[in-house]
């Protein structure tokens, strides 16, 4: 029984001491917890996941008081940053999909990451590509977290299925009128004639020169093209913008290509066309030669059945007025908490610095999904990427990239979804005045709540 | 030393006098006792999440801490009343309603006249008209895409061998809703069955028996004596499908996703975008309470009008 009692004592004193000993161990080191690095399952062991690896191995062997604990991305992670942000569990520093980074500026919760520029002299604006860094930039200084890699959207289209048609591939100089008689000339029925054919069957379209969709984020810079817009730059109206004459008529310019010129598939008949296999596989197939997409569409069509490198280029989108296009983006951003915490502050300013640098950013063009936010690394992955063609179209057309709403204004979800109903019905006949006049009518109310009034 | 019992320690035997007076009454406490946890559970997670939902559709928060929301009184109401969207939604609900209550009653009283009958294999039959309520909605919607598919679906594909136009059941403004609603029925028309099973199987057999001495056939029978014993179970039902057709959001949100051009976007769908896709939960809170007064005020007038009957039916 003593001997118990003596081990029971000894026991006791242990668990008292040991942990007491491990935060005297400890003492200096900076944990900063980090969501973004770890890949999904299905990518475990692939090159990103090697390259996301290294960085974190390599910073913490430069910094060894500090620790970086790679936390999984959970399921919506849109939602859970919220919640964790309400409950003060929220990472230190996570990688925020540009698209939705209005909504966590309007919170407070995340840190203008100026500050960093001050505590970490290496970290300078200038390794940024400027289309990218302008989603993160405010014209008032302020730095909502720091870009990543993102990817401009950009025109797909299928040689094969261009040459099928005997006419030549387009160029970056390009204009809307090339690009409908090139979609013209591309249509293609049972016959091999084309849409200018007067003997066009129109009940046998086997090849369709493009594809037209609702969705805002494929047509949005349309508008920009011809100089219009679907909202006020100061985020108050959309009278004046989407009903502009600009505006409308890049509307009904797409709207034609469906209903008019027949060049793009009506929604239903488009639905039944990628039922089967999907849309990449038709498109790989030539059933579609051209559609607006970004990077990350190349890991999709590389997987695909049909695919074959000579049946996937890019081009950039053919200009009218303006040369854009829209860019979308994801970045690092830093919880505004660690700001409490000096050399926690100093430590996660210099992790967003290794994580945009272009050792780290130099070993993504592996990934095919987008293209990297550092402009010295996005020129080099020109040479080393798989398919240096398509990537250098990418890189360019980055320069005319515009960021979309998304970034700037919080409520842009549902101006968005106003757009894509407006679409939608316009698509499928609706009068597009009328469509217009509804959608400015939703979107101002929505902007005047916004705005308090 | 006489021992005294937990209850009747001092600590209990204190207090203002209604606590005191409370303590005497030992049989009440007890009770108390025994229905305080299902009270604590309601309390925390009903009432209070209710009371909350109240008070944020009086706030504009769109952020993380609730607390710093802005009171902005009934400007969410106000707004609701020229949203277009919520209105088309509501009217999808509606229509949907309409459709899938009657309709599924029908079916489903159909399928427990048979079930009801001495048959072989009967509870074979039960079970498997009983599988898809069990089955997820997901899962059942998964299929059901599957089969409407407008090229590769089997109901296509069965009109077409027949000679007949196929339909892009789910890609139609128009058939997309009355898709929806044969698939609610296909799935709830097993649950719905099992209650009037019920119904049916405590209609005593005597009425039956006396009917058919006074030469009454079936389809009088039917008419006569199972539907107006049945009208308790209709009224259950119809008001339980009532609340659950105002519902309706799973297979929405798999299916359609509210399309095409906002066809199928009902109310609880519509209050999903609200809250978890724009985060505007004061709004989104102000949608869900006014759906509830619509459920509240549907459910009331079909009290209403079932006292009505039953009132008249006794002149």
């Amino acid at each position: 029984m003593k001997k118990f009692g003596k081990l029971l004592t000894v026991c006791v004193l242990l668990a008292m001491v040991v942990p007491s000993l491990a935060v005297l161990a400890q003492e200096g080191q900076i944990t900063l917890r980090v969501v973004g690095l770890e890949v999904v399952p299905e990518e475990r062991e692939t090159p990103l996941a090697i390259a996301k690896q290294a960085a974190r191995t390599r910073f913490m062997e430069a910094h060894p008081n500090i620790f970086i604990e790679s936390l999984e991305t959970p399921p919506e992670f849109d939602t859970q940053v919220l919640v964790d942000l309400a409950a003060g569990t929220a990472p230190d520093i996570w990688y925020q999909d540009a698209s939705t980074l209005a909504r966590l500026v309007d919170t407070g919760n995340i840190l203008d990451a100026s500050v960093c520029l001050d505590l970490v002299p290496e970290l300078t604006l200038d390794r940024f590509s400027e289309g990218m860094l302008d989603i993160h930039l405010r014209d008032t200084g302020e730095l909502w977290g720091l870009p990543d890699g993102g990817t401009p959207m950009v025109m797909y289209y299928n040689p094969e299925a261009v040459a099928k048609a005997g006419v030549e591939p387009p160029t970056s100089d390009w204009t809307w009128d090339d690009f409908l008689t090139f979609a013209q000339m591309t249509t293609l029925d049972s016959e091999g004639r084309n849409r200018l054919d007067p003997n066009f069957d129109e009940e046998n379209v086997v090849q369709w020169g493009f594809r037209v969709r609702k969705w805002t984020f494929e047509w949005i810079y349309w508008v920009w093209q011809n100089g219009g817009d679907v909202i006020s730059p100061d985020l108050t109206t959309a009278d004046g913008y989407l009903n502009s004459p600009e505006s409308v008529e890049a509307i009904k310019f797409l709207r034609d290509l469906v209903l008019e010129y027949g060049v793009a598939p009506e929604p239903s008949t488009l639905d039944q066309l990628v039922q089967q296999f999907g849309f990449l596989e038709a498109f790989l197939r030539g059933e579609v030669v051209m559609f607006p997409r970004g990077h990350w569409e190349m890991v999709g069509l590389t997987n695909q059945e049909s695919y074959t490198p000579e049946r996937v280029a890019v081009v950039g989108n053919p200009s009218k007025v303006n040369d854009v296009t829209v860019i979308y983006e994801s970045g690092w951003v830093i919880n505004a908490k660690v700001a409490e915490d000096p050399d926690k502050l100093l430590a996660a300013c210099q992790f967003v610095e290794e994580l945009t640098d272009y050792e780290y950013q130099s070993t993504k063009v592996v990934t095919g999904l987008e293209i990297s936010a550092n402009r010295e690394a996005a020129a080099a992955a020109i040479e080393a990427s798989a398919w240096p063609e398509i990537e250098r179209v990418f890189v360019e057309e980055a320069e005319n990239g515009r960021r979309n709403y998304g970034s700037i204004y919080a409520n842009w979800p549902v101006v968005e979804g106003i757009l894509d109903s407006m679409m939608e019905n316009i698509l499928a006949g609706a009068d597009v005045e009328e469509e217009i006049a509804i959608a400015v009518e939703e979107i101002d109310r929505e902007l005047q709540r916004s705005a308090g009034g | 030393m006489e021992r005294t019992s937990f209850l009747e320690r001092p600590f209990f035997q204190t207090g203002p006098r209604w606590w005191r007076q409370f303590w005497s009454r030992s049989n009440e406490r007890v009770g108390y006792l025994f229905i305080l946890p299902s009270f604590v559970h309601l309390l925390l997670f009903l009432v209070v999440p209710l009371v909350f939902s109240l008070y944020l559709s009086f706030t504009d928060w769109r952020g993380t801490n609730f607390y710093n929301a802005p009171f902005i009184g009934t400007a969410n109401y106000e707004f609701m009343l020229g949203d277009r969207r919520w209105w088309n939604a509501m009217a999808n609900s509606g229509y949907y309603t309409l459709l899938a209550v009657p309709l599924g009653m029908v079916i489903s009283l159909m399928i427990a006249l048979v079930m009801n009958m001495k048959l072989r294999g009967v509870n074979l039959f039960r079970t498997l008209f009983f599988m898809p309520v069990i089955s997820s909605w997901v899962a059942v919607s998964v299929i059901w895409i599957t089969l409407l598919d407008p090229q590769a679906g089997i109901v296509n594909y069965t009109l077409k061998s027949l000679g007949l136009p196929t339909v892009n059941w789910l890609g139609d403004p128009a058939s997309a809703m009355p898709s929806l609603v044969l698939i609610t029925i296909w799935k709830g028309a097993g649950f719905n069955m099992v209650i009037w099973l019920a119904g049916l199987q405590a209609i005593p057999q005597e009425l039956y028996e006396a009917a058919a001495i006074d030469g009454a056939g079936s389809w009088q029978s039917f008419w006569r004596i199972t539907l107006p014993l049945l009208k308790p179970t209709t009224f259950f039902l119809a008001i339980t499908g009532v609340i659950g057709s105002f519902q309706v959001f799973s297979s929405v949100y798999v299916i359609t996703g509210g399309g095409p051009r906002g066809a199928t976007d009902v109310a609880v769908h519509r209050i999903y975008l609200r809250a978890f896709e724009s985060f505007d939960m004061g709004y989104a809170s102000a949608l869900a309470w006014v759906l509830f007064a619509v459920i509240f005020a549907f459910t009331l007038l079909q009290v209403w009008y079932m006292r009505r009957r039953e009132e008249a039916s006794l002149f």
